[in-house]
Protein backbone atom coordinates (compact mmCIF):
# COMPACT_ATOMS: atom_id res chain seq x y z
CA UNK A 1 0.00 0.00 0.00
CA UNK A 2 3.04 2.16 0.91
CA UNK A 3 6.20 2.17 0.43
CA UNK A 4 8.87 4.85 0.34
CA UNK A 5 12.52 3.75 -1.28
CA UNK A 6 15.85 6.11 -0.23
CA UNK A 7 13.23 8.85 1.12
CA UNK A 8 15.19 11.85 2.25
CA UNK A 9 14.39 15.06 3.12
CA UNK A 10 16.54 18.20 3.65
CA UNK A 11 14.99 21.57 5.21
CA UNK A 12 18.04 23.90 3.39
CA UNK A 13 20.99 22.07 5.14
CA UNK A 14 19.59 20.56 8.06
CA UNK A 15 18.95 16.67 6.49
CA UNK A 16 15.50 15.71 8.74
CA UNK A 17 14.97 12.08 7.11
CA UNK A 18 17.66 10.07 5.97
CA UNK A 19 17.40 6.91 3.25
CA UNK A 20 13.84 5.83 4.75
CA UNK A 21 12.77 2.62 3.39
CA UNK A 22 9.50 2.32 4.90
CA UNK A 23 6.68 -0.42 3.52
CA UNK A 24 3.06 -0.94 4.68
CA UNK A 25 0.67 -3.25 3.90
CA UNK A 26 -3.11 -2.35 3.32
CA UNK A 27 -5.08 -3.33 6.71
CA UNK A 28 -1.47 -2.66 8.36
CA UNK A 29 -2.00 -0.29 11.84
CA UNK A 30 1.61 1.34 11.63
CA UNK A 31 2.49 3.63 14.60
CA UNK A 32 5.22 5.78 13.95
CA UNK A 33 7.26 6.06 17.40
CA UNK A 34 10.15 8.29 18.49
CA UNK A 35 11.67 11.58 20.54
CA UNK A 36 10.73 15.04 18.87
CA UNK A 37 12.52 16.21 15.54
CA UNK A 38 13.14 12.64 15.11
CA UNK A 39 11.06 12.66 11.41
CA UNK A 40 8.00 10.95 12.17
CA UNK A 41 5.51 13.87 11.12
CA UNK A 42 7.86 15.11 7.94
CA UNK A 43 7.72 11.55 7.20
CA UNK A 44 4.07 11.52 7.29
CA UNK A 45 4.05 15.05 5.42
CA UNK A 46 5.94 13.54 2.62
CA UNK A 47 3.94 10.66 2.12
CA UNK A 48 1.07 12.97 1.20
CA UNK A 49 3.19 15.87 -0.37
CA UNK A 50 2.76 18.46 1.87
CA UNK A 51 6.82 18.48 2.14
CA UNK A 52 8.27 17.71 -1.26
CA UNK A 53 11.05 14.75 -1.21
CA UNK A 54 14.73 15.57 -1.28
CA UNK A 55 15.69 12.79 -2.61
CA UNK A 56 13.85 8.82 -3.17
CA UNK A 57 10.78 8.02 -4.09
CA UNK A 58 7.72 7.03 -2.65
CA UNK A 59 4.46 4.88 -3.41
CA UNK A 60 1.49 5.26 -2.41
CA UNK A 61 -1.53 2.80 -3.74
CA UNK A 62 0.26 2.43 -6.72
CA UNK A 63 1.29 5.84 -7.72
CA UNK A 64 4.53 6.72 -7.67
CA UNK A 65 6.31 9.73 -7.06
CA UNK A 66 10.10 10.16 -7.57
CA UNK A 67 12.12 13.27 -6.57
CA UNK A 68 14.28 12.62 -9.85
CA UNK A 69 10.61 13.28 -11.63
CA UNK A 70 10.02 16.82 -13.30
CA UNK A 71 8.11 19.37 -10.82
CA UNK A 72 5.28 19.16 -12.71
CA UNK A 73 4.67 15.43 -13.00
CA UNK A 74 5.02 15.33 -9.21
CA UNK A 75 3.14 17.71 -8.22
CA UNK A 76 0.16 15.69 -10.56
CA UNK A 77 0.70 12.37 -8.97
CA UNK A 78 0.72 13.96 -5.57
CA UNK A 79 -2.32 15.30 -6.16
CA UNK A 80 -3.48 11.86 -7.11
CA UNK A 81 -2.06 10.21 -3.94
CA UNK A 82 -3.84 12.89 -1.83
CA UNK A 83 -7.11 11.98 -3.22
CA UNK A 84 -6.61 8.39 -2.10
CA UNK A 85 -5.45 9.58 1.50
CA UNK A 86 -7.08 11.36 4.54
CA UNK A 87 -4.86 13.08 6.78
CA UNK A 88 -5.41 14.06 10.41
CA UNK A 89 -3.41 17.19 11.95
CA UNK A 90 -2.36 17.86 15.47
CA UNK A 91 -4.29 20.91 15.19
CA UNK A 92 -7.33 19.89 13.72
CA UNK A 93 -6.99 22.41 11.06
CA UNK A 94 -10.93 22.54 10.44
CA UNK A 95 -12.06 25.19 8.47
CA UNK A 96 -13.88 27.88 10.99
CA UNK A 97 -16.07 29.56 8.18
CA UNK A 98 -17.46 26.35 7.85
CA UNK A 99 -20.32 24.57 10.20
CA UNK A 100 -19.60 20.76 11.11
CA UNK A 101 -21.41 19.30 8.02
CA UNK A 102 -19.71 22.01 6.01
CA UNK A 103 -16.55 20.85 6.66
CA UNK A 104 -17.39 17.48 6.14
CA UNK A 105 -18.96 17.92 3.28
CA UNK A 106 -16.07 20.05 1.62
CA UNK A 107 -14.24 17.40 0.00
CA UNK A 108 -16.95 16.47 -1.75
CA UNK A 109 -18.43 18.92 -3.06
CA UNK A 110 -15.73 21.06 -4.38
CA UNK A 111 -13.15 18.03 -5.12
CA UNK A 112 -15.26 15.48 -6.28
CA UNK A 113 -18.28 17.32 -7.34
CA UNK A 114 -20.86 15.50 -5.83
CA UNK A 115 -24.06 17.19 -5.30
CA UNK A 116 -24.67 19.51 -2.08
CA UNK A 117 -27.51 17.41 -0.70
CA UNK A 118 -26.06 13.97 -1.48
CA UNK A 119 -22.36 15.53 0.02
CA UNK A 120 -25.12 16.17 3.52
CA UNK A 121 -26.36 13.07 3.66
CA UNK A 122 -23.23 10.89 3.29
CA UNK A 123 -21.98 14.34 5.63
CA UNK A 124 -24.48 13.24 8.51
CA UNK A 125 -23.42 9.66 7.62
CA UNK A 126 -20.00 9.64 8.97
CA UNK A 127 -20.54 12.47 11.72
CA UNK A 128 -22.87 9.73 13.15
CA UNK A 129 -20.04 7.77 12.83
CA UNK A 130 -17.93 9.45 15.30
CA UNK A 131 -20.89 10.39 17.53
CA UNK A 132 -21.29 14.68 16.52
CA UNK A 133 -24.82 14.14 14.53
CA UNK A 134 -26.04 16.59 16.84
CA UNK A 135 -23.19 19.37 16.52
CA UNK A 136 -23.73 19.23 12.51
CA UNK A 137 -24.70 22.63 12.37
CA UNK A 138 -22.40 24.33 15.04
CA UNK A 139 -19.32 26.20 14.14
CA UNK A 140 -16.06 24.74 14.65
CA UNK A 141 -15.06 27.15 17.57
CA UNK A 142 -17.99 26.03 19.89
CA UNK A 143 -16.70 22.49 20.01
CA UNK A 144 -13.87 21.00 22.53
CA UNK A 145 -10.64 19.75 20.87
CA UNK A 146 -11.74 16.27 20.87
CA UNK A 147 -14.97 17.10 19.16
CA UNK A 148 -13.05 18.82 16.62
CA UNK A 149 -10.24 16.46 15.92
CA UNK A 150 -13.48 14.21 16.05
CA UNK A 151 -15.17 16.18 12.96
CA UNK A 152 -11.86 16.19 11.34
CA UNK A 153 -11.48 12.28 11.12
CA UNK A 154 -15.11 12.38 9.43
CA UNK A 155 -14.08 14.84 6.90
CA UNK A 156 -10.90 13.12 6.08
CA UNK A 157 -13.24 9.71 6.00
CA UNK A 158 -15.62 11.49 3.54
CA UNK A 159 -13.10 11.10 0.99
CA UNK A 160 -13.23 7.55 1.17
CA UNK A 161 -9.50 7.14 1.21
CA UNK A 162 -7.23 4.07 0.92
CA UNK A 163 -4.87 5.22 3.69
CA UNK A 164 -5.20 7.49 7.02
CA UNK A 165 -2.48 9.23 7.99
CA UNK A 166 -3.09 10.59 11.36
CA UNK A 167 0.14 13.46 12.59
CA UNK A 168 -0.11 13.40 16.00
CA UNK A 169 -4.08 13.33 16.53
CA UNK A 170 -4.16 13.77 20.42
CA UNK A 171 -1.29 15.36 21.69
CA UNK A 172 -2.71 19.00 21.28
CA UNK A 173 -5.56 17.88 23.46
CA UNK A 174 -6.60 17.85 27.07
CA UNK A 175 -6.07 14.40 28.87
CA UNK A 176 -9.35 13.53 29.55
CA UNK A 177 -10.41 14.20 25.58
CA UNK A 178 -7.47 11.43 24.39
CA UNK A 179 -9.64 9.13 24.91
CA UNK A 180 -13.20 9.57 22.93
CA UNK A 181 -10.52 9.64 20.11
CA UNK A 182 -8.46 6.99 20.18
CA UNK A 183 -11.74 4.89 20.37
CA UNK A 184 -12.86 6.29 16.75
CA UNK A 185 -9.46 5.65 15.58
CA UNK A 186 -9.55 2.09 17.08
CA UNK A 187 -12.96 1.28 15.54
CA UNK A 188 -11.66 2.74 12.28
CA UNK A 189 -8.64 0.24 12.61
CA UNK A 190 -11.30 -2.37 13.22
CA UNK A 191 -13.23 -2.02 10.33
CA UNK A 192 -9.81 -2.76 8.42
CA UNK A 193 -8.72 0.59 7.21
CA UNK A 194 -4.84 1.49 6.61
CA UNK A 195 -3.07 3.59 9.22
CA UNK A 196 -0.52 5.51 10.05
CA UNK A 197 -0.68 6.93 12.97
CA UNK A 198 2.98 9.38 14.34
CA UNK A 199 1.51 9.38 18.19
CA UNK A 200 3.17 9.78 21.86
CA UNK A 201 -0.09 6.95 23.05
CA UNK A 202 2.01 3.93 24.03
CA UNK A 203 -1.02 2.37 24.94
CA UNK A 204 -2.44 2.79 21.77
CA UNK A 205 0.32 1.53 19.74
CA UNK A 206 0.51 -1.55 22.44
CA UNK A 207 -3.18 -2.38 21.87
CA UNK A 208 -4.28 -1.13 18.07
CA UNK A 209 -1.13 -1.34 16.03
CA UNK A 210 0.21 -4.16 14.60
CA UNK A 211 3.95 -2.74 13.81
CA UNK A 212 5.66 0.03 15.07
CA UNK A 213 8.29 1.68 13.50
CA UNK A 214 10.70 3.63 15.42
CA UNK A 215 12.26 6.51 14.70
CA UNK A 216 15.42 8.35 16.10
CA UNK A 217 17.82 11.18 13.85
CA UNK A 218 15.65 10.62 10.98
CA UNK A 219 16.31 7.36 9.91
CA UNK A 220 14.42 4.20 11.18
CA UNK A 221 16.18 2.23 14.13
CA UNK A 222 13.88 -0.53 14.41
CA UNK A 223 10.82 -2.24 13.38
CA UNK A 224 8.63 -4.76 14.76
CA UNK A 225 5.66 -5.80 16.31
CA UNK A 226 3.91 -3.90 19.21
CA UNK A 227 5.05 -6.87 21.52
CA UNK A 228 8.44 -7.51 20.81
CA UNK A 229 9.05 -4.02 20.06
CA UNK A 230 7.79 -3.19 24.08
CA UNK A 231 9.29 -6.75 25.55
CA UNK A 232 12.26 -7.18 23.41
CA UNK A 233 13.64 -3.98 21.70
CA UNK A 234 16.66 -5.21 20.04
CA UNK A 235 18.78 -1.85 19.64
CA UNK A 236 20.15 0.06 22.10
CA UNK A 237 18.31 3.50 20.77
CA UNK A 238 15.11 1.79 21.62
CA UNK A 239 15.79 0.96 24.95
CA UNK A 240 16.61 4.41 26.01
CA UNK A 241 13.97 5.88 24.82
CA UNK A 242 11.47 3.48 26.31
CA UNK A 243 13.52 3.82 29.26
CA UNK A 244 13.06 7.87 29.39
CA UNK A 245 9.21 7.52 28.24
CA UNK A 246 8.69 4.52 31.27
CA UNK A 247 10.25 6.04 34.07
CA UNK A 248 7.10 8.28 35.60
CA UNK B 1 -27.42 79.33 3.68
CA UNK B 2 -30.35 80.21 1.55
CA UNK B 3 -27.54 80.03 -0.94
CA UNK B 4 -26.87 76.04 -0.19
CA UNK B 5 -30.42 75.53 -0.02
CA UNK B 6 -31.05 77.07 -3.02
CA UNK B 7 -28.07 74.60 -5.15
CA UNK B 8 -28.95 71.47 -3.33
CA UNK B 9 -29.96 69.98 -6.41
CA UNK B 10 -26.57 70.55 -7.63
CA UNK B 11 -24.71 69.22 -4.96
CA UNK B 12 -26.90 66.47 -4.96
CA UNK B 13 -25.33 65.90 -8.77
CA UNK B 14 -21.98 66.76 -7.47
CA UNK B 15 -22.31 63.94 -4.77
CA UNK B 16 -24.05 61.88 -7.92
CA UNK B 17 -20.66 62.19 -9.47
CA UNK B 18 -18.54 61.43 -6.33
CA UNK B 19 -20.42 58.26 -5.54
CA UNK B 20 -20.40 57.22 -9.03
CA UNK B 21 -16.65 57.41 -9.28
CA UNK B 22 -16.04 55.87 -5.60
CA UNK B 23 -17.98 52.51 -6.48
CA UNK B 24 -16.77 52.05 -9.89
CA UNK B 25 -13.45 52.64 -8.98
CA UNK B 26 -13.95 50.57 -5.65
CA UNK B 27 -15.38 47.68 -7.57
CA UNK B 28 -12.36 47.88 -10.31
CA UNK B 29 -9.60 48.07 -6.98
CA UNK B 30 -11.23 45.75 -5.66
CA UNK B 31 -10.50 43.28 -8.37
CA UNK B 32 -6.67 44.46 -9.25
CA UNK B 33 -6.18 44.45 -5.77
CA UNK B 34 -7.13 40.87 -5.58
CA UNK B 35 -4.94 39.42 -8.71
CA UNK B 36 -1.72 41.57 -8.31
CA UNK B 37 -1.82 40.00 -3.94
CA UNK B 38 -2.34 36.81 -5.90
CA UNK B 39 0.78 37.49 -8.26
CA UNK B 40 2.74 38.71 -5.89
CA UNK B 41 2.30 35.29 -3.87
CA UNK B 42 2.15 32.83 -5.36
CA UNK B 43 2.74 34.33 -9.48
CA UNK B 44 5.99 32.90 -11.49
CA UNK B 45 8.89 35.68 -10.83
CA UNK B 46 8.59 38.08 -13.44
CA UNK B 47 5.02 38.67 -12.41
CA UNK B 48 5.87 39.11 -9.24
CA UNK B 49 8.53 42.02 -9.85
CA UNK B 50 6.32 43.70 -12.23
CA UNK B 51 3.38 43.36 -9.42
CA UNK B 52 5.58 44.66 -7.31
CA UNK B 53 6.72 47.57 -9.38
CA UNK B 54 3.21 48.36 -9.74
CA UNK B 55 2.41 48.81 -6.44
CA UNK B 56 5.67 50.59 -5.77
CA UNK B 57 4.86 53.27 -8.22
CA UNK B 58 1.28 53.63 -7.31
CA UNK B 59 2.20 53.54 -3.64
CA UNK B 60 5.04 56.38 -4.42
CA UNK B 61 3.71 58.84 -6.55
CA UNK B 62 0.64 61.15 -5.54
CA UNK B 63 -2.58 60.56 -6.75
CA UNK B 64 -2.89 63.69 -8.60
CA UNK B 65 0.21 63.00 -10.46
CA UNK B 66 -1.38 59.79 -11.52
CA UNK B 67 -4.81 61.20 -12.68
CA UNK B 68 -2.69 64.32 -14.49
CA UNK B 69 -0.66 61.18 -16.41
CA UNK B 70 -3.64 59.49 -17.41
CA UNK B 71 -5.88 62.32 -17.93
CA UNK B 72 -3.60 64.66 -20.57
CA UNK B 73 -0.43 62.92 -20.55
CA UNK B 74 -1.47 59.85 -22.60
CA UNK B 75 -3.28 62.69 -24.97
CA UNK B 76 0.19 62.82 -25.98
CA UNK B 77 0.11 59.34 -27.67
CA UNK B 78 -3.22 59.78 -29.13
CA UNK B 79 -4.90 58.18 -26.19
CA UNK B 80 -7.76 60.72 -25.02
CA UNK B 81 -10.09 59.60 -22.30
CA UNK B 82 -13.34 60.94 -21.24
CA UNK B 83 -12.52 63.45 -17.73
CA UNK B 84 -15.00 60.15 -16.17
CA UNK B 85 -12.95 57.94 -17.40
CA UNK B 86 -9.71 59.01 -16.62
CA UNK B 87 -10.92 59.29 -13.17
CA UNK B 88 -12.10 56.08 -12.51
CA UNK B 89 -9.07 54.44 -14.07
CA UNK B 90 -6.41 56.68 -12.13
CA UNK B 91 -8.29 55.95 -8.88
CA UNK B 92 -8.87 52.22 -9.81
CA UNK B 93 -4.71 51.21 -10.37
CA UNK B 94 -4.25 53.65 -7.16
CA UNK B 95 -6.70 52.35 -4.79
CA UNK B 96 -5.96 49.10 -6.67
CA UNK B 97 -2.18 49.16 -5.34
CA UNK B 98 -2.97 49.95 -2.07
CA UNK B 99 -6.06 47.12 -1.53
CA UNK B 100 -3.44 44.87 -3.16
CA UNK B 101 -1.04 45.36 0.01
CA UNK B 102 -3.88 44.72 2.49
CA UNK B 103 -5.17 41.46 0.73
CA UNK B 104 -2.08 40.18 0.64
CA UNK B 105 -1.74 40.69 4.36
CA UNK B 106 -5.05 38.76 4.69
CA UNK B 107 -3.96 35.85 2.83
CA UNK B 108 -0.45 35.50 4.43
CA UNK B 109 -2.57 35.88 8.26
CA UNK B 110 -4.61 32.67 7.53
CA UNK B 111 -2.88 29.76 9.17
CA UNK B 112 -0.77 27.32 7.21
CA UNK B 113 -2.80 24.80 8.49
CA UNK B 114 -5.61 25.60 6.30
CA UNK B 115 -4.24 25.10 3.34
CA UNK B 116 -2.58 21.97 4.26
CA UNK B 117 -5.78 20.55 5.16
CA UNK B 118 -7.50 21.91 1.71
CA UNK B 119 -4.76 20.14 -0.03
CA UNK B 120 -4.73 17.17 1.94
CA UNK B 121 -8.57 16.57 0.77
CA UNK B 122 -7.07 16.57 -2.44
CA UNK B 123 -7.75 20.10 -3.83
CA UNK B 124 -5.76 21.84 -6.74
CA UNK B 125 -4.42 24.93 -4.86
CA UNK B 126 -6.42 27.20 -7.01
CA UNK B 127 -9.60 25.34 -4.97
CA UNK B 128 -7.73 25.77 -1.88
CA UNK B 129 -7.59 29.30 -2.49
CA UNK B 130 -10.75 29.96 -3.96
CA UNK B 131 -12.96 27.39 -0.89
CA UNK B 132 -10.74 27.76 2.15
CA UNK B 133 -8.36 30.42 1.93
CA UNK B 134 -10.25 33.68 0.24
CA UNK B 135 -13.14 33.40 2.37
CA UNK B 136 -11.03 33.26 5.49
CA UNK B 137 -8.72 36.71 4.21
CA UNK B 138 -11.81 38.67 3.16
CA UNK B 139 -13.08 38.49 6.83
CA UNK B 140 -9.20 39.51 8.03
CA UNK B 141 -9.02 42.20 5.07
CA UNK B 142 -12.63 44.13 5.51
CA UNK B 143 -11.08 46.41 8.28
CA UNK B 144 -8.34 47.62 6.38
CA UNK B 145 -10.22 47.63 2.78
CA UNK B 146 -13.11 49.90 4.34
CA UNK B 147 -10.69 52.29 5.54
CA UNK B 148 -9.04 52.32 1.93
CA UNK B 149 -12.32 53.13 0.25
CA UNK B 150 -13.39 55.63 2.76
CA UNK B 151 -10.33 56.97 1.85
CA UNK B 152 -11.15 56.55 -1.67
CA UNK B 153 -14.52 58.51 -1.12
CA UNK B 154 -12.56 61.72 -0.02
CA UNK B 155 -9.88 61.76 -2.29
CA UNK B 156 -12.21 61.72 -4.97
CA UNK B 157 -12.41 65.17 -4.35
CA UNK B 158 -8.93 65.12 -6.69
CA UNK B 159 -10.40 64.45 -10.06
CA UNK B 160 -11.84 67.96 -10.10
CA UNK B 161 -8.48 68.76 -11.40
CA UNK B 162 -9.29 66.82 -14.51
CA UNK B 163 -12.58 68.21 -14.62
CA UNK B 164 -15.07 65.76 -12.62
CA UNK B 165 -18.17 67.69 -11.68
CA UNK B 166 -18.13 66.00 -8.86
CA UNK B 167 -18.77 67.46 -4.96
CA UNK B 168 -15.54 69.48 -4.81
CA UNK B 169 -16.06 71.04 -8.15
CA UNK B 170 -19.53 71.72 -7.94
CA UNK B 171 -18.80 73.57 -4.88
CA UNK B 172 -15.95 76.03 -6.64
CA UNK B 173 -18.54 76.59 -9.54
CA UNK B 174 -20.73 78.18 -6.93
CA UNK B 175 -18.09 80.25 -4.98
CA UNK B 176 -16.96 81.57 -8.42
CA UNK B 177 -20.97 82.22 -9.17
CA UNK B 178 -21.71 83.51 -5.79
CA UNK B 179 -18.87 85.10 -4.61
CA UNK B 180 -18.84 83.68 -1.03
CA UNK B 181 -16.53 80.61 0.15
CA UNK B 182 -18.01 79.48 3.44
CA UNK B 183 -21.38 78.07 3.32
CA UNK B 184 -20.32 76.19 0.17
CA UNK B 185 -17.08 74.81 1.52
CA UNK B 186 -19.48 73.94 4.64
CA UNK B 187 -21.74 72.16 2.37
CA UNK B 188 -19.55 69.69 0.70
CA UNK B 189 -17.64 68.88 4.10
CA UNK B 190 -21.25 67.77 5.43
CA UNK B 191 -22.35 65.91 2.34
CA UNK B 192 -18.39 64.37 2.48
CA UNK B 193 -19.19 63.55 6.13
CA UNK B 194 -22.66 62.20 6.02
CA UNK B 195 -21.48 59.82 2.80
CA UNK B 196 -17.95 58.19 5.14
CA UNK B 197 -21.07 57.32 7.67
CA UNK B 198 -22.90 55.67 5.30
CA UNK B 199 -19.58 53.81 4.16
CA UNK B 200 -18.90 52.71 7.54
CA UNK B 201 -22.52 51.35 8.55
CA UNK B 202 -22.21 49.35 5.27
CA UNK B 203 -19.26 47.86 6.13
CA UNK B 204 -20.14 47.43 9.56
CA UNK B 205 -23.27 45.02 8.62
CA UNK B 206 -21.02 43.13 6.41
CA UNK B 207 -18.27 42.69 8.83
CA UNK B 208 -20.92 41.65 11.18
CA UNK B 209 -22.82 38.92 9.09
CA UNK B 210 -19.83 37.41 8.36
CA UNK B 211 -18.35 37.69 11.86
CA UNK B 212 -21.55 35.52 12.50
CA UNK B 213 -20.55 32.60 11.11
CA UNK B 214 -17.68 31.99 13.15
Amino acid sequence: MITTTGLTKRFQQNEVLTNIDLHVDAKDIVVLLGPSGSGKSTLLRCLNGLEELSGGQIEVNGIVVNSADPLRVQRARVLEIRRQTGMVFQQFNLYPHKTVLGNVMEGLVTVKKIKRDEAAERGRILLDRVGLSDKQDAYPSRLSGGQQQRVAIARALAMEPEVMLFDEPTSALDPELVGEVLSVMKELAEEGMTMLVVTHELKFARNVANKIVFMADGSIVEEASPQAFFEHPTQERTRRFLQQITEF
Amino acid sequence: MELVFENIPFFLKGAYYTLYVTVISMFFAFIIGLLVAIARLKGPMWLRLIARFYVSIMRGTPLLVQLFVIYYGLVDYGVTLGSLTAACLGLSLNAGAFLSETFRGAIQAVPKGQMEAAYATGMTPAQAMRRIIFPQAVRIAIPPMGNTFIGMLKETSLVAAIGVTELLRSAQLLVSQYAVNMPFYLAIGVIYWIMSIGFSAILEQVERRLARAY
